[in-house]
């Protein structure tokens, strides 16, 4: 009796598999939609409509599509122009929500920047990560925006955008080399006063403020306000545009795949390297022009530890950062409709999963070197996470996102020591090492993680194909980021350098010593940060 | 100093350039590209950052 039960259980089972594995039904012969079929199409009666529609089953229906010639009534080209309008309009509204929620990283940036100096300059801080947002955006809608997108030739999701078509271009190797766009300034220049060019210059210029705002990081505590003004204008009209024309303007750099056959050309989704290496590079050449805050480094170059005043507001401005992350890697598929824009999801899951990792990392790296789970370099940590996977989020799936947060965490505890012991450049936030460093390894990553599955549209920098790491079989994609990488050591540092020496020629970077013992609430802003409280100096070895 | 620093730090760059044209193969540009990071390197941290370290705040 036992084996017939098992007898025809096994049998159902089987049944069962071959049922389930049976071939679909052909697909039924599509039939072309005409406009009578449209005007044959029920809509709710008046009547029903007069009583409400708590259930959401009567609102929003065919009355609702835009009629072009009322007295020829619906047609399908109505139709469809309106299908087409609904797909841009979602990618419209998704750009500019995820636009918002980078925006309001600079609240995040401010507090973990604040947090982290000393009182006696929390107004000083402060204001310069309040003013970067206002300095930046207009030296990027008034030439930085032109330079960057002018010459992109066009975004699919948002419309076309067809202005943004003038790249000025050399020929180098036989090969075109696009340098800079040229249409946009003041976006009314060669026609884009346009509603695609404006969702994508709020993109763009949230991105660009981005980069600006984690060099007050790490020359706060002795950067003169007046030098800071101009070298956020200059970061904000050239140095960032540039670098972001070559990688996401229709540059040179994202040219290296249909030019040299190098995988995708330079790939990097939403920033790593555009965003936060030039940031954190800058960062690293302004520091170096300042010099170190007093009192930072003894006279045998032995550095001291000078702690920021507020770890609370430190790790709440992360979380602000986590919070908006959110918008920086999802909202780059500039879309939810259209073109592989879906892999949001995936994009979104990713962020979370790196910095989590990158987090954890510092954290047990710190635990296990200096016997306590240090909360600014956690913190740091998960800032580094999300630093790391910003270039690649798109790329990757799960797995190879956790692992480039984790390093990441490890690398920023690291790169901290190198450059504060080592370098001897003083960085009282650790923004060269949290966007600088990580950055670049982000910028790498992806030439080692991307798993050749994602597909925006079937093509990426107009390469066939999906982004292919070197893990993957294809080597050639890292050798185009590891150029990028280049350009951003060689050249932004450079040019960066440059700039910022000449501004302490003519302007001076450093505020006085008087200033800087003092703090710079007073001397440079007018008013104390903190002006009922009581601060008491503390004595370091010199 | 300064001036040398940042001569090499761009000829590490433009030697990564140069790879595109002079170099076919992936594993020859992938070489050429890693001496131009290295090169680039050496400018910043071996000449720029150590000039500017010689008359560094907390020497004098």
């Amino acid at each position: 009796m036992k084996k017939f039960v098992l007898l025809t259980g096994i049998v159902a089972l089987f049944s069962l598999a071959a049922f389930s594995q049976a071939p679909a039904a052909p697909p039924a012969t599509s039939t072309p939609i005409t406009t009578n079929d449209l005007k044959n199409v029920d809509t709710p009666k008046m009547d029903d409509r007069l009583k409400g529609d708590p259930g959401a089953s009567l609102t929003g229906n065919v009355s609702d599509i835009a009629v072009n010639d009322s007295k020829k009534g619906l047609t399908v080209a109505d139709a469809l122009n309106q299908i087409g309008q609904n797909k841009v309009a979602i990618n419209f509204v998704w750009t500019l929500i995820t636009g918002f929620l980078v925006m309001f990283m600079q609240a995040g940036f401010a507090v973990v920047e604040t947090g982290l100096c000393r009182a006696k300059n929390a107004n000083h801080t402060m204001m310069m990560n309040f003013m970067v947002y206002g300095v930046g955006m207009l030296a990027y809608w008034l030439i930085g925006f032109a330079i960057q997108m002018g010459g992109v030739g066009g975004v699919a999701n948002l419309g076309g955008v067809p202005s943004l078509n003038t790249e000025h271009a050399i020929t180098l190797f036989g090969k075109s080399f696009g340098l800079f766009g040229q249409h946009g300034i003041f976006l009314t220049q060669g026609g884009t006063y346009d509603v695609g060019v404006m969702v994508v210059f709020l993109f763009q210029m949230v991105f660009m403020d981005t980069a600006l705002t984690i060099v007050t990081g790490s020359a706060a505590e002795r950067w003169k306000y007046s030098a800071f003004i101009v070298s956020s204008f200059i970061m904000g009209a050239f140095t960032y545009p540039l670098f972001a024309n070559w990688a996401w303007g229709g540059g040179w750099l994202a040219n290296l795949g249909t030019n040299f056959g190098l995988g995708k050309g330079y790939c990097d989704f939403a920033g790593s390297g555009v965003v936060h290496a030039v940031g954190g590079i800058t960062a690293l050449a302004v520091s170096m022009v300042v010099g170190p805050r007093l009192g930072k480094y003894a006279r045998d170059g032995r550095p001291n530890a000078i702690i920021g005043h507020d770890i609370v507001i430190v790790l709440t401005g992360c979380f602000i950062l986590a919070f908006g992350w959110f918008g920086f890697n999802p909202g780059s598929t500039l879309g939810a409709s259209g073109n592989g824009s879906l892999r949001i999801s995936s994009i979104a899951v990713n962020t979370m999963l790196a910095g989590m990792t990158g987090g954890f990392g510092a954290m047990l790296y710190m635990w296990m070197r200096y016997g306590k789970p240090d909360a600014s370099m956690s913190g740091n940590g998960l800032l580094a996470g999300l630093v790391a996977i910003t270039a690649p989020s798109g790329f990757v799936n799960t797995v190879g996102a956790s692992i480039i947060g984790l390093i990441a965490g490890v690398l920023v505890c690291l790169s901290v020591e190198f450059v504060d012991r080592k370098l001897k450049v003083d960085d009282p936030v650790g923004a060269i090492s949290v966007h600088g460093a990580n950055g670049l390894w982000g910028v790498i990553s992806v030439g080692l993680f991307a798993d050749g599955k994602s597909n925006y549209g079937g093509s990426w920098n107009g390469v066939t194909g999906s982004v292919t790491g070197l893990f993957y079989g294809d080597a050639s994609q890292l050798v185009a980021q590891l150029i990028g990488v280049v350009t951003l050591v060689g050249f932004v540092f450079t040019f960066s350098y440059v700039v910022n020496l000449v501004i302490d020629y003519f302007v001076g970077q450093r505020v006085s010593a008087k200033a800087e013992l003092e703090g710079l609430d007073l001397p440079e802003m007018g008013q104390l940060g903190y002006p009922e409280f009581e601060l008491k100096g503390r004595a370091v070895s010199v | 100093m300064i001036f040398s620093g940042i001569v090499i730090t761009l000829l590490g760059f433009l030697l990564s350039v140069l790879s595109l044209g002079f170099v076919s193969s992936v594993g020859g540009r992938m070489t050429m590209v890693l001496i131009g990071l290295a090169v680039s390197l050496f400018g910043i941290m071996g000449v720029i950052n150590r000039a500017n370290l010689k008359n560094a705040i907390w020497r004098r």
